[in-house]
């Protein structure tokens, strides 16, 4: 990768290349991936006061000016209007022409001169050489034939041809500009500045420059540039950048905010808690940028192509030219190959894959999802399987109460106890339990002399009798019988990947609580919509057999390979990779980093707070599971716009190459044609930004409550609803 | 000669309709402050910018009418010699409706046109504008005005509609170059003496140029629909020259 590599066009957020064109503008270093852009840019942004950047509008308008009178009297000319009696007239109309067509030609020409000539004393020679070439031709026989006074002069075709590749590269940037429209928000990171208050002054400063525990002051409709608390105001603010969720939350005095949120409706004082540069957006920021910069297999390809096509496109013009030379005059040869050279012209197939996937990224970015690599959403459209890890990915990777069996006592005295105990702890399990004897409105017991007991569980009294809650062991120290009814029920529940709390009091343990890690709520729907889609799923964990197999049939999976280490994970991952050609894996990003690395398409679900260490491709966001079948369509819909791109450029390409070889293309209409390609390409891109969102029906907030697992109703055993316990 | 005159005072009142937008940017353009004269070449200059514009629709909407007609494998026959051959009937229908449906729009009857234009890229145009106003340059009143002749306008379109009817380069550069002088004096007006007209006059005569391009519109239309040796509308224009 070259010093360029990671510059982004300034314009249009796509990478410059090698030879980027580098302005100052309106006080800023500015780069652009292509003249278009460059113009597009001005157009939008500049600050027209500065001479500069009028300029060049001046220029285009005064080259179209001179352009449209030579094509006026050029049409007059063809049209035969000249004929008779004014035929005395026609030299001094040539010369007319060739008055307008000299500064038209150097006012439009310059900028694709310019490329020719850095590309060339690099030793590269780009598409702007074969315009230049061509319209070189073309200008410099015309003024020859005007000094011969002949009557075949061609000063139309060398300004038109300027003229049209001029306007088409500009509607070109325009279209790419609304391609990286979607991508501004997370770009906005590293550009932002930040109202520092310092004492009684507000300075404007980038955020780069704001460190923790400066007070930071955000109008309504800008965005928040720091992590931190706010000290004053209220407001709600969107954080879809970062969250995905598009919704708004309210934020008062001491309410946490996140960087890269929008400030919605009122001025909020944040006191910042940490560096402008070690946000979650700054991170999201820099690895957007990078992931632009990088060119995906396909974009190589492209690239490889164009470097070669345009010698050799020279070297058909030529022959063309030498050609048609022996049967026609030298001007019609010279005409036919003026053709070849700007019709061949292999604009198009270098924009096919750079705009579909940065849409297709921005696309993604707007629902929190960030792609860190850009071959990578082509990929994914050609997986056939995607394998899943459990915890965390299809599971929430917390303990959950699922289930209370009791012997001759009601559940809810049970979680009284139990939970009056648990209350104190800090232990997952019994966070657990508090919280589902809450959701189910239970008081908890008071309880006193509580002592967590290590490795065992927890002990106290209540009512003036001991009460305990733990494992077997602490049941067994303690000397407290097991009902058999009981003692069979947890076995098959321990048996069944479930983790298991005996509950006692009075000598005796009473209750067997049941909790496990139950899966995401959105997990099945998810993976029944992706085998709608010709997706084969297949759950690769390292946990014990039963519980993985019971979550797999909870969530539709049938093909499950448990108890592996992370090593043997991998090469699991090598062997269905063997059998199913590409394979995604869809990891919580926490443990899973060299599998996701190893896999064709890494997905991090929920994924580690530093980003920058990040082994996943793609990165979900915390709730994004739900997400996958639309990142899917996502993903096929960019290839397929990939593809037919570059079908369409390079048919098209040879296609009218054939046309113009054969003398049945007119230079300027060549030059239509390239032109209308290339905007071709980008409107067919541009069909990405009509996709759907991600189906809200799926959208977990709006499935309150999961339907209860299991219920037992046998004699002495009751069970009770699902509690529901909260994730994240 | 006389339907080139119909063509100017079409475009002289419809120029009324230009001072609700195009004379916003004339006003804009303003005085120089290197006197009365500089402004004069400043004004001039963003007009002939314009009318060049106008002018070349004009001969292209021609010449892709002239196209039309003789890829159809007929030679284009002159207008009024009775036979018009079926690709000029059909153009000038089109044309003729497109008109129609312009001048409707002047009365107020239509306005997917309107909303068209400002979908059409109309904002991205206007702000490219605004900026060349301030330029100092004594160019860029001369690119404005090139710019400005592109910017989507119901009368433009209008026009280049019946110069693409009349299906030769020469005749539809003739329709647009008319036009285009008929806009001049308005326009003149508006950057030299500034806003005298009221706001009831430019409604008269956007209704004016209305009624004026529903005449054209009309007679179009009848060229292309009725028998050719019933051009009563046209005989009494003078016909285009051949």
């Amino acid at each position: 990768m070259t010093a360029h590599g990671d510059i982004l066009c300034s314009h249009c957020s796509l990478p410059v290349g090698l030879r980027p064109m580098e302005r100052r503008l309106n006080g800023e270093a500015c780069a652009f991936c292509c003249y278009g852009c460059c113009i597009a840019f001005q157009v939008k942004s500049g600050r027209h006061e500065e001479w500069e950047a009028a300029w060049l509008l001046i220029q285009l308008g005064v080259g179209g000016f001179l352009s449209m009178n030579i094509m006026m009297f050029s049409l007059l000319l063809y049209s035969d209007a000249f004929t008779g009696v004014d035929a005395g007239v026609l030299p001094w109309i040539h010369l007319l022409l060739w008055i307008f067509a000299t500064p038209a030609v150097v006012i439009l020409g310059g900028p694709y001169l310019r490329e020719m000539w850095l590309n060339g004393i690099q030793g590269r020679v780009t598409s702007s050489a074969l315009i230049v070439l061509g319209v070189a031709a073309a200008y410099l026989y015309s003024a020859f034939a005007v000094f011969e006074g002949s009557t075949h002069v061609y000063f139309d075709t060398a300004v038109m041809v300027l003229m049209l590749f001029t306007v088409g590269r500009y509607l070109e940037a325009v279209g790419r500009a609304r391609a990286a429209r979607d991508l501004e928000p997370l770009l906005a990171a590293e550009s932002e500045s930040a109202t520092v208050i310092d004492g009684a002054a507000e300075i404007c400063r980038p955020v780069r420059e704001v460190s923790a525990g400066m007070l930071v002051r955000v109008r309504p409709g800008e965005r928040i540039p720091v992590d931190g608390v706010v000290v004053e105001g209220e407001s709600n603010t969107d954080e879809a950048v970062i969250t995905g969720e598009s919704r708004q939350v309210t934020k008062g005095a001491g309410s946490k905010v996140i960087a890269g949120s929008i400030n919605i409706d009122g001025p909020l004082l944040i006191q910042s808690s940490g560096d402008g540069t070690a946000t979650r957006w700054a991170q999201i920021c820099r690895s957007v940028r990078e992931a632009l910069g990088r060119r995906s297999p396909t974009q190589r390809l492209a690239d490889r192509v164009v470097g070669v096509s345009v010698p050799l496109v020279l070297a058909l013009g030529g022959l063309t030219i030498v050609y048609w030379a022996q049967s026609l005059p030298f001007d019609r040869a010279l005409l036919i190959g003026l053709s070849v050279l700007v019709v061949a012209c292999p604009c198009a197939v270098g924009l096919a894959a750079p705009m579909a996937t940065s849409l297709g990224i921005g696309r993604l970015a707007r629902h929190g999802c960030l792609v860190r690599d850009p071959g990578v959403l082509e990929t994914l459209a050609r997986v056939r399987l995607l394998a899943f890890d459990k915890t965390g990915t299809l599971t929430a990777g917390k303990a959950r109460l699922v289930g209370v069996d009791c012997e001759e006592v009601g559940i809810d005295e049970v979680l009284a106890r139990a939970a009056g105990l648990e209350r104190l702890s800090e232990h997952g399990l019994a966070r657990a339990i508090a919280a589902a004897a809450a959701q189910r409105g239970i008081t908890p017991l008071v309880t006193r002399d509580v002592r967590t007991v290590p490795g065992r569980g927890i002990r106290g009294s209540a009512e003036g009798r001991p009460v305990a809650a733990g494992n077997g062991r602490l049941m067994n120290d303690l000397g407290w019988p097991l009902p058999p009814s009981l003692a069979e029920r947890a076995r098959s529940l321990e048996a069944s990947g479930h983790s298991v709390v005996y509950v006692g009091w009075g000598e005796q343990v009473h209750a067997v609580l049941s909790l496990d890690d139950s899966p995401l709520p959105e997990a099945r729907a998810a993976i029944a919509a992706l085998r709608e889609r010709g997706l084969d799923a297949t759950l690769l964990t390292g946990d014990l057999a039963q519980a993985a197999e019971r979550i797999a049939a909870l969530v539709g999976i049938k093909d499950v390979q448990a108890g592996l280490s992370p090593e043997a994970k991998r090469l699991a991952l090598d062997r269905l990779r063997h059998d199913h050609g590409s394979v995604a894996m869809v990891g919580d990003g926490l443990n899973d980093g060299p599998v996701l690395a190893a896999a064709d398409v890494g997905i991090a679900v929920g994924s580690a707070t530093d980003l920058a260490r990040e082994t996943a491709a793609l990165v979900l966001p915390g709730d994004g599971l739900w997400m996958l079948p639309w990142i899917v369509d996502v993903a096929c819909a960019v290839r397929r716009t990939i593809l037919t791109n570059l079908m369409w450029a390079f048919g098209y390409n040879l296609v009218a190459l054939t046309f113009a070889a054969f003398g049945l293309l007119q230079p300027i209409l060549a030059a239509a044609v390239m032109a209308g390609s290339s905007i071709l390409v980008v409107v067919n891109s541009l069909r990405l930004e009509r996709l759907p969102d991600p189906v809200p029906a799926l959208i977990p907030e709006q499935r309150s409550g999961t339907k209860a697992e299991r219920t037992h109703n046998g004699a002495g055993i009751s069970a009770m609803a699902d509690p529901a316990v909260e994730r994240s | 000669m006389i339907y080139y005159l119909v063509i100017f005072a079409a475009g002289f009142a419809g120029s009324f309709h230009c001072i609700g937008m195009c004379g916003g940017f004339a006003c804009a353009l303003g005085r120089d402050q290197r006197g009365g004269g500089a402004t004069v070449l400043r004004h001039l200059l963003y007009n002939t910018g314009r009318l060049t514009t106008y002018c070349f629709l004009g001969g292209l909407a021609g010449a892709i009418g002239q196209v039309i007609c003789t890829t159809q494998g007929l030679t284009a026959a002159p207008l009024l010699n009775g036979s018009l051959d079926t690709a000029q009937r059909i153009l000038a229908i089109v044309a003729g409706l497109l008109m129609i449906a312009m001048a409707l729009q002047f009365f107020g009857l239509l306005q997917v046109f309107h909303r068209l234009a400002i979908g059409f890229g109309g904002s991205t145009f206007a702000l490219s504008l605004r900026g060349l106003l301030t330029a100092r340059s004594s160019a860029a009143p001369l690119a404005f005005g090139v710019f400005n002749g592109f910017l989507p306008c119901p009368l433009v379109y209008a026009f280049a509609a019946q110069a693409a009817s009349t299906a030769g380069a020469l005749p539809g550069f003739l329709v647009m170059a008319w036009f285009g002088l008929g806009t001049f004096p308005a326009m003149l007006m508006m950057g030299g003496v500034g806003r005298i007209l009221g706001p009831a006059w430019r409604r008269h005569g956007v209704r004016l140029a209305g009624g004026f391009i529903l005449l054209l519109g009309l007679i179009t239309l009848g060229r292309g629909l009725l028998p050719s040796d019933a051009h009563i509308g046209l005989a009494w224009l003078g016909g285009h020259p051949a």
